[in-house]
C-alpha cells in the first residue's frame, strides 16, 4: 500500500533533519574534537610504548596488591592477637 | 514490455546486491571469530632468509623518496640478502638525484634511471624494468611514499617457505590520517579492507589480494607468468589472479604493517579511485571467464574471485538499482509494487553495504582497539556516493576507449607531498 503524497512529504520534512542530526551528530563532534587515538602505531614502532604501559599497569598493580595485602593482613592480626598461646 | 523489463533489472540487482551484503557479513564474522582454520600448517624455518630485491618505482616523489630510502637502511633483514631497486621513472624533479645519494653511500641500493624516452609507461613498465635488474628469489615492492615496519622484511618473507605461495600482501596503514576528513575517511576504508576483508579471505581460504604494494612475489612466479602486464592499470589485481591461476596462491599477513600517505583532497582521490576502477573493471573482463573455466581454483574461490572481480561494478548496478526500483514505484503498474516497498530498504543497506561496507569497517576499527573512529563511520555515506559517480565514469570511459579501440593504460599518477613526514617520529 503506497502512502498518499502529503503524508508523504509531511514525513519527510519531519524525519530528515531528525534523521540528519541523528546520524552525523558523532561524527561532527569527532571532527570538531578527536579523541581517536589514531593514527595507528605500526608494530615495530609499538614495544617501547607498550614496555613503558606494561611498566605502568605492573607498578599500579603492585600498588594494589600492597594495599590489598595490608587490608587483609590487618585483620588477620588482630585475630591472631586475640587466640590464645600455642606455646607452651 | 518496459515494466517487465525493469522488474528483471530490479530483481537481479537486488540479488546481486544480496549476495555482496551476505559476503560483508560471513567476512566481518569470520574475523570477528578470529578462525584461522586454513592457515598453512607448514611449519616456518627460522633460518629461512632467502635472498630479497625490493623494487621502489618512483616518479616525481622528492618529498618522500628519501624517508623511504632511509627506511630501507635501518631494515632488520641482513643487508648481503638485501638488494634496494629504486626505479626513477622519468622523473622531472630530483627523486633520481637523492636516490643516486643512497646508492652512493649503501652498497646494496641501486637506482635504475628511465629516461623520458622509454619511461613515464606506468607502473606496470617500471615494475618490469626493475624486475630485469633484480636478482633475489623473493621480490618485494614499495610505492614512494610508503613507510614500513624496521622487520617487515622478515614478516612478508616467511610465507614463501610454502612452495604454494606465490604473492603475499601486507597491511598498509594511513599515516597521514589526522590531516583531514578525506585522510579520516580513507583510514576507515583501509581498515575495512585490510583488517576484516583481506585477512577474512585468507582465513578462509579465499583469494586475498595483492596490492601492489607492501607485497611482494616469487621470482619463479612472475617469470613464469611473464612479468606485469604494461596493458593493464591495475597490475596488482590482475598479477593476483594469474598466480591463483597457475595454481599458486597469495598469502595476507596482517602483522605486517606499513604507513602509507593518503590522498588528501577529492580531486586526488577521485583520480586514484578513478584508476583503480577502471583498471578492475579491465581485469574482470580478462579474467571473469578465466576464473570460471579453471580447474584450479575450487568452487569457494570461483565465487571469491568473481565477487572480486566485479567489485567495481556495484556501484554502477547500485545506480541501475535504484533508478530500476523508484520507477517500478513510480509507475505505480507494477505487480512488484508492494514488493518493492520491502526491496528498497533492503537494497538501500545492502548498497551502503558494498563498496564502503560500514559494518566491516566498524568491527576493523573495534578489533583495531579504536572505537571513537567509528562516529566517523556515517561520513561514508558520501564517499559512497562519490564512488558511485567514479565508479560509473570509469565504466563509461572504459566502454568508450573499447568502443573506440583506444589505449587504456594511461596513468594518473598520484602525487605525494610529503604531508605524513610530520607524522613520523624517530
Amino acid at each position: 500500500m503506497i502512502p498518499n503524497l502529503t503524508s508523504i512529504i509531511t514525513i519527510l520534512i519531519v524525519a530528515t533533519p531528525v534523521l540528519i542530526l541523528i546520524l552525523f551528530l558523532p561524527a561532527i563532534i569527532e571532527l570538531k574534537k578527536p579523541k581517536d587515538r589514531g593514527p595507528w602505531m605500526i608494530m615495530a614502532e609499538i614495544p617501547a610504548v607498550t614496555l613503558s604501559s606494561i611498566h605502568a599497569i605492573a607498578i599500579t598493580n603492585m600498588e594494589y596488591e600492597q594495599k590489598f595485602d595490608s587490608s587483609l593482613i590487618q585483620p588477620m592480626a588482630k585475630i591472631i592477637a586475640v587466640l590464645p598461646s600455642l606455646e607452651i | 514490455m518496459i515494466i517487465e523489463a525493469l522488474e528483471v533489472v530490479f530483481l537481479f540487482s537486488t540479488a546481486v546486491i544480496i549476495a555482496y551484503l551476505v559476503r560483508h557479513y560471513v567476512f566481518t564474522l569470520t574475523v570477528l571469530r578470529r578462525t584461522s582454520k586454513a592457515r598453512s600448517n607448514v611449519a616456518v624455518d627460522a633460518k629461512y632468509e632467502p635472498t630479497v630485491s625490493i623494487l621502489i618505482p618512483a616518479r616525481d616523489e622528492e618529498q618522500v623518496i628519501g624517508r623511504l630510502l632511509q627506511r630501507m637502511t635501518e631494515l632488520t633483514y641482513p643487508n648481503d640478502k638485501l638488494q634496494i631497486i629504486t626505479i626513477n621513472d622519468a622523473s622531472s624533479d630530483s627523486t633520481g638525484r637523492i636516490a643516486d645519494e643512497y646508492a652512493h653511500r649503501y652498497a646494496f641500493i641501486e637506482v635504475l634511471h628511465r629516461g623520458f624516452g622509454n619511461g613515464g609507461k606506468g607502473k606496470a613498465a617500471a615494475m618490469n624494468s626493475g624486475f630485469e635488474r633484480s636478482t633475489g628469489e623473493i621480490v618485494l615492492c614499495f610505492d614512494a611514499d610508503y613507510y614500513p615496519q624496521r622487520d617487515i622484511v622478515e614478516k612478508l618473507v616467511k610465507e614463501f617457505v610454502d612452495p604454494a605461495v606465490g604473492a603475499v600482501q601486507g597491511r598498509p596503514v594511513v599515516l597521514n590520517e589526522a590531516q583531514n576528513v578525506v585522510t579520516r575517511l580513507v583510514t576507515l576504508e583501509r581498515i575495512g579492507g585490510y583488517r576484516v576483508d583481506q585477512e577474512a579471505r585468507d582465513n578462509l581460504g579465499l583469494i586475498p589480494q595483492f596490492g601492489g604494494t607492501v607485497g611482494g612475489f616469487r621470482r619463479s612466479v612472475l617469470e613464469k607468468l611473464g612479468g606485469f602486464d604494461e596493458s593493464m592499470l591495475t597490475e596488482d589485481t590482475d598479477l593476483t589472479f594469474q598466480v591463483y591461476l597457475a595454481g599458486f596462491k597469495v598469502r595476507y599477513v596482517g602483522d605486517a604493517e606499513c604507513y602509507e600517505e593518503a590522498v588528501d583532497n577529492w580531486k586526488a582521490y577521485w583520480r586514484q579511485r578513478h584508476r583503480w576502477a577502471r583498471g578492475h573493471m579491465q581485469v574482470c573482463f580478462k579474467h571473469a571467464l578465466n576464473v570460471l573455466r579453471s580447474k584450479k581454483l575450487n568452487i569457494k574461490k570461483k565465487i571469491d574471485g568473481l565477487l572480486l572481480l566485479h567489485v567495481y561494478f556495484m556501484p554502477v548496478l547500485t545506480l541501475v538499482s535504484f533508478f530500476s526500483g523508484v520507477s517500478l514505484i513510480l509507475s505505480q503498474s507494477s505487480q512488484l509494487v508492494n514488493a518493492v516497498w520491502f526491496f528498497v530498504p533492503v537494497s538501500f543497506y545492502s548498497v551502503v553495504g558494498n563498496f564502503a561496507p560500514f559494518f566491516e569497517i566498524s568491527i576493523g576499527a573495534y578489533l583495531d582497539g579504536r572505537t571513537r573512529i567509528q562516529w566517523l563511520i556515517p561520513l561514508l555515506l558520501f564517499s559512497y556516493l562519490y564512488n558511485i559517480l567514479i565508479c560509473t565514469k570509469a565504466f563509461l570511459d572504459l566502454f568508450a576507449a573499447k568502443m573506440l579501440r583506444k589505449s587504456q593504460s594511461d596513468w594518473a599518477k598520484t602525487r605525494h607531498l610529503g604531508n605524513g613526514n610530520g607524522y613520523i617520529v624517530n
